[in-house]
């Protein structure tokens, strides 16, 4: 309590704080999440418009300056905008002694198929958190997240009688074909945070999504498909009789989620948690029943 | 293979057909072949039935409607330019359409969505009728039709190429399509392919009369009562028409029309009729094939392998080895460009320098910062990050005028140059291949020795397949092709992969000086420098080379040494400045004429003029590149590709017009 109470005179305290806040550069959308939820607005963020269109959440303040792309942030600009830290990601290693000619450098793994990438951005979260000296607020936040997450998952298990659904997470890449988010995926991630199973046994893939014709979701049989928007050609695959006689789709195993991030920091887990939860909720309680799943 | 008459050979070809369509249909559907006759018996609609009547019966019949469309295409071009190298994708359709569709949805993405199609068949036919306009009536049945397609292909390449790089969250959903996926989910498609293929049909039974003709060459077909032009003009259309209809259906899938046409007379089809009804034979039985192997490969992997990657994977490899049983003959016809002045004088030479310096003050002091444009000489942070990537810039538009100039002169091939040759291409791919083997952490190092080891292994080939044909500008266009049409290939393969690699490895092929370290700047200047003197020595080698081979050999030239010492000379500067930056189109080729145009016709100050140009022109670019959509940049690489491309494309055009 005490610490919650600490932690909103905090967050209370931090516009009088932001003539003397942290000037940061972020380089990869992932450190952008979570210098936002260190109550931290970034100096600049690389693709801060593509930011706003693909990540939305946490929200980006529409003053903060695009610094270019992220494989080519524009060095020249980051110069000028005299950061105190610059956070890049391991794509950028490369130039590294280029940047910090400008201002310390700090780098944080991405997406990579050889490790856990939830571990890997919680510690990075914490890790940055350390070096601004905001490790209680970033505790809080964590703890605020984990509390959101078990919500949901009571909610689900209301919803569903116990007998929860095994779940896969899709985005369309044509009509014809469609991207499938695997092992170490975030949406998978998400789905595990929520006590849910995978409706596809996939191999691990170097990002977490594995490509397939979209009759290879004609395979399964049990569980809900979740797809996640926008996908432009929807009506017309989505009139098709052959999509129409996919068994999830013919058992009404099939929802939309709203467009989220799949390759973000910790936090695009619950805001993944949240979108897949809201799906599921609309969908009717014995969709997909995977009833030799136990609970956690 | 010729003794068999054309109805057997037509039949053998129906029967091959048959076990291979139900191989095709096994693998689309999923389903052992025992299943498949099973499930044909039970009255009930599973889901695999489904599948089997709205996914893979779809499937099988766009396999062999567009391959015989491509096919048919392929050899009424072909019959047409009497031109064995001519086919959609080498007169710029492939290209067109691909630029259409990434436009359409870039700027009205809801109309993309249901319609996308007419934006890539309006790509298609402006690209092709580019290509025309600057082949011109006379360049029509020659080369000059597959050079302009060529320039034309890498014009718009790089042009599609950079606005993916920009927008690329936006574009994403067009991979699969670009790499040309054959996969259906219901008739939609084929409904609306088939009608409009059957402008097939009157071709096949009318065309043959003027073709035959034409066999006979353009004037005897004339001297029979042939209304030659309006009818050869009829003719492209109509296969022009039904090769962008079956690109625009099922995505870039190349190759098809190139090769069967050849497949075909190679099986003994003599006569118009027999090669046009047997190319579309053939064009369905080679795509229901290759679309298989595609199936196979997908099942294998357990991911999407699209069916366009298949065929340029059989297809780029096949075409060289036609190029070498076709072409004995040597096409001087090139492309001309305009003359322009016979001397170059003071009064050039300052404009040129005033020209450079201006060209220098803007790189360096011209900038966009977060307030706006600033005229300012560089603090000394930003002066660091400035001064590797303008003068690797201009290095390596040296470097690429250089190896243009002395391929030019060498093969005595007015339209040389790394680009067309294929030797970026070369190095290009190598590096890829590189990247796949061994990941990106290891690209820095890797990168520029398999650009050495590409570019020298094209040369090698240059030179095996080069020497008998005497080096004919033909030969050495359609190495180029083969290899620009693989490389184009394998990337959209990459990129359909949908993966967060996928732009990285753009951004790298797009040609960059951003990652370039004050190291790597030396180095390259001090390479340039190095090369640019090593061919100085050799200006009166050069000279004599240039004028014919007999005419240095009696000067006592060792002329085959020489030759292929300055070649590989070219492949290390090819390989040097690729390495670094990427394959940059165009500039390498322009360079040279416009010293020329500019009246500097001897080797040493056309060498010298031509270096200065390509270094002034890179500076240009990366200056435009850094700067016009800021803090966005775009590569280098692009910009002057777009920038010389374009020019060339107006100088040959502008050329033919006068």
């Amino acid at each position: 309590m005490k610490r919650c109470l600490l932690g909103l005179l905090l967050l209370w305290l931090t516009p009088a704080w932001a003539s003397n806040a942290p000037r940061v550069a972020a380089l990869s959308w992932e450190a952008t999440e979570h210098l936002l939820m260190l109550d931290v607005t970034p100096l600049t963020v690389a693709d801060a418009g593509d930011y706003r269109a693909w990540v939305v959440r946490p929200t980006l303040p529409e003053g903060v300056p695009s610094s270019g792309s992220r494989l080519e942030p524009n060095l020249e600009l980051l110069a000028e905008l005299q950061p105190e830290l610059i956070v890049i990601p391991p794509v950028l290693e490369d130039i590294r002694p280029l940047l910090e000619r400008i201002a310390p450098v700090q780098v944080y793994q991405g997406f990579s198929q050889q490790h856990d990438n939830q571990q890997v951005q919680r510690e990075a979260f914490l890790d940055l958190a350390r070096s601004l000296g905001r490790e209680v607020l970033a505790e809080q936040r964590l703890q605020a997240m984990d509390a959101e997450l078990a919500q949901w998952r009571e909610r689900l298990q209301a919803h569903y009688a116990e007998h929860l659904p095994a779940v896969t997470v899709i985005r369309f890449s044509s009509p014809t074909a469609a991207l499938i988010n695997g092992p170490n995926s975030m949406p998978q991630h998400a789905l595990a945070l929520l006590g849910l199973q995978p409706a596809l046994d996939l191999p691990p893939s170097p990002w977490g999504i594995t490509q397939v014709p979209i009759t290879t979701l004609g395979r399964i049989e049990q569980g809900v498909v979740l797809h996640i928007e926008p996908f432009p050609q929807e009506a017309q695959l989505f009139a098709s009789p052959l999509w129409q006689a996919m068994p999830f789709v013919r058992e009404q195993r099939f929802a939309a989620m709203p467009s989220t991030w799949t390759y973000g920091g910790v936090f695009s887990l619950q805001y993944l948690a949240e979108a897949i939860g809201e799906a599921l909720l609309k969908l009717p309680s014995e969709s997909g029943k995977a009833p030799q799943q136990p609970l956690e | 293979m010729a003794a068999v008459s054309a109805p057997s050979r037509h039949l053998l070809t129906l029967l091959a057909l048959l076990p291979l369509a139900l191989l095709h249909l096994w693998l689309a559907a999923d389903l052992a072949p025992f299943e498949l006759w099973t499930m044909l018996a039970s009255a009930e609609h599973s889901f695999e039935f489904l599948q089997l009547q709205l996914s893979a019966l779809p499937r099988l019949s766009m396999a062999l409607l567009t391959g015989a469309a491509l096919g048919l295409s392929g050899s009424l071009l072909q019959q047409i330019t009497q031109n064995r190298l001519v086919s959609p994708m080498t007169i710029g359709a492939s290209s067109g359409a691909w630029l259409g569709m990434v436009l359409a949805t870039l700027l009205v993405p809801t109309f993309a969505a249901d319609h996308g199609q007419w934006a890539a068949l309006l790509g298609a036919l402006l690209a092709v009728g580019l290509v025309l306009l600057i082949a011109g009536r006379s360049g029509i049945g020659g080369l000059p039709l597959v050079l302009g397609g060529m320039a034309i292909n890498l014009l718009f390449g790089a042009l599609a190429a950079g606005l993916v790089l920009i927008n690329n969250q936006y574009t994403q959903g067009l991979f699969v399509w670009g790499a040309g996926d054959l996969a259906q989910i219901d008739w939609h498609w084929v409904q609306w392919l088939w009608p409009k293929l059957l402008l097939a049909l009157p071709l096949l039974i009318l065309a043959p009369r003027p073709l035959s003709l034409l066999q006979l060459g353009g004037d005897a077909a004339q001297g029979r009562g042939l209304a030659l032009w309006p009818v050869m003009l009829v003719l492209f259309l109509a296969a022009l028409w039904l090769c962008s209809v079956s690109i625009t259906a099922v995505g870039l899938i190349g190759f098809i029309g190139l090769l069967t046409p050849n497949m075909a007379k190679m099986l003994g089809a003599r006569t118009a009729r027999d090669e046009l009804l047997y190319s579309a034979l053939l064009g369905a039985l080679l795509l229901l094939s290759t679309d298989a192997l595609a199936l196979l490969a997908n099942r294998l992997s357990g991911q999407l392998v699209p069916s366009g990657a298949a065929a340029a994977l059989i297809g780029a490899p096949v075409l060289l080895w036609l190029a070498r049983r076709h072409l004995a003959a040597e096409d001087p016809r090139g492309l001309q460009l305009p003359r322009g002045a016979e001397h170059f004088g003071w009064r050039s030479a300052l404009w040129v320098a005033v020209f450079a310096l201006l060209a220098l003050t803007v790189a360096l002091g011209l900038a966009r910062g977060i307030n706006g444009w600033r005229f300012e000489w560089p603090s000394a942070l930003v002066w660091s990050l400035r001064w590797p990537r303008v003068l690797t810039a201009a290095s390596a538009g040296a470097g690429l005028a250089i190896s243009g100039l002395l391929l030019q002169r060498l093969l005595r091939n007015p339209l040389a140059s790394p680009d067309i040759l294929g030797l970026s291409a070369g190095a290009t791919l190598a590096v890829m291949l590189a990247l796949i083997i061994f990941g990106g952490a290891l690209l820095g190092a890797v990168a520029p020795l398999a650009a050495f080891v590409g570019s020298l292994a094209v040369l090698a080939v240059l030179m095996l397949l080069g020497r008998r044909h005497r080096y004919s500008p033909a030969l050495m266009a359609l190495l180029g092709i083969s290899l620009g049409a693989l490389l184009n290939a394998a990337l959209q393969f990459v990129l359909a992969k949908g993966s967060g690699d996928s732009f990285a490895l753009l951004g790298w092929l797009a040609g960059s000086t951003y990652r370039a370290t004050p190291a790597q700047a030396l180095g390259l200047t001090l390479g340039v420098l190095l090369f640019g003197a090593l061919a100085l020595l050799f200006q009166r080698a050069l000279t004599l080379i240039g004028i014919g081979d007999g005419v240095a050999a009696s000067r006592g030239l060792n002329v085959p040494r020489l030759r292929l010492a300055l070649l590989v000379l070219v492949a290390l500067l090819c390989a040097l400045v690729t390495s670094l930056l990427g394959p940059v189109a165009f500039l390498g080729l322009l360079a040279p004429h416009i010293a020329v145009m500019l009246g500097a016709r001897r080797v040493l100050p056309q060498l010298l003029l031509a270096a200065s140009l390509g270094a002034v022109l890179m500076l240009l670019a990366d200056w435009v590149g850094r700067t016009l959509i800021f803090p966005l940049q775009i590569p280098v690489g692009i910009v002057a590709s777009v920038l010389c491309g374009g020019y060339f494309v107006f100088l040959l055009i502008r050329g033919r017009l006068t």
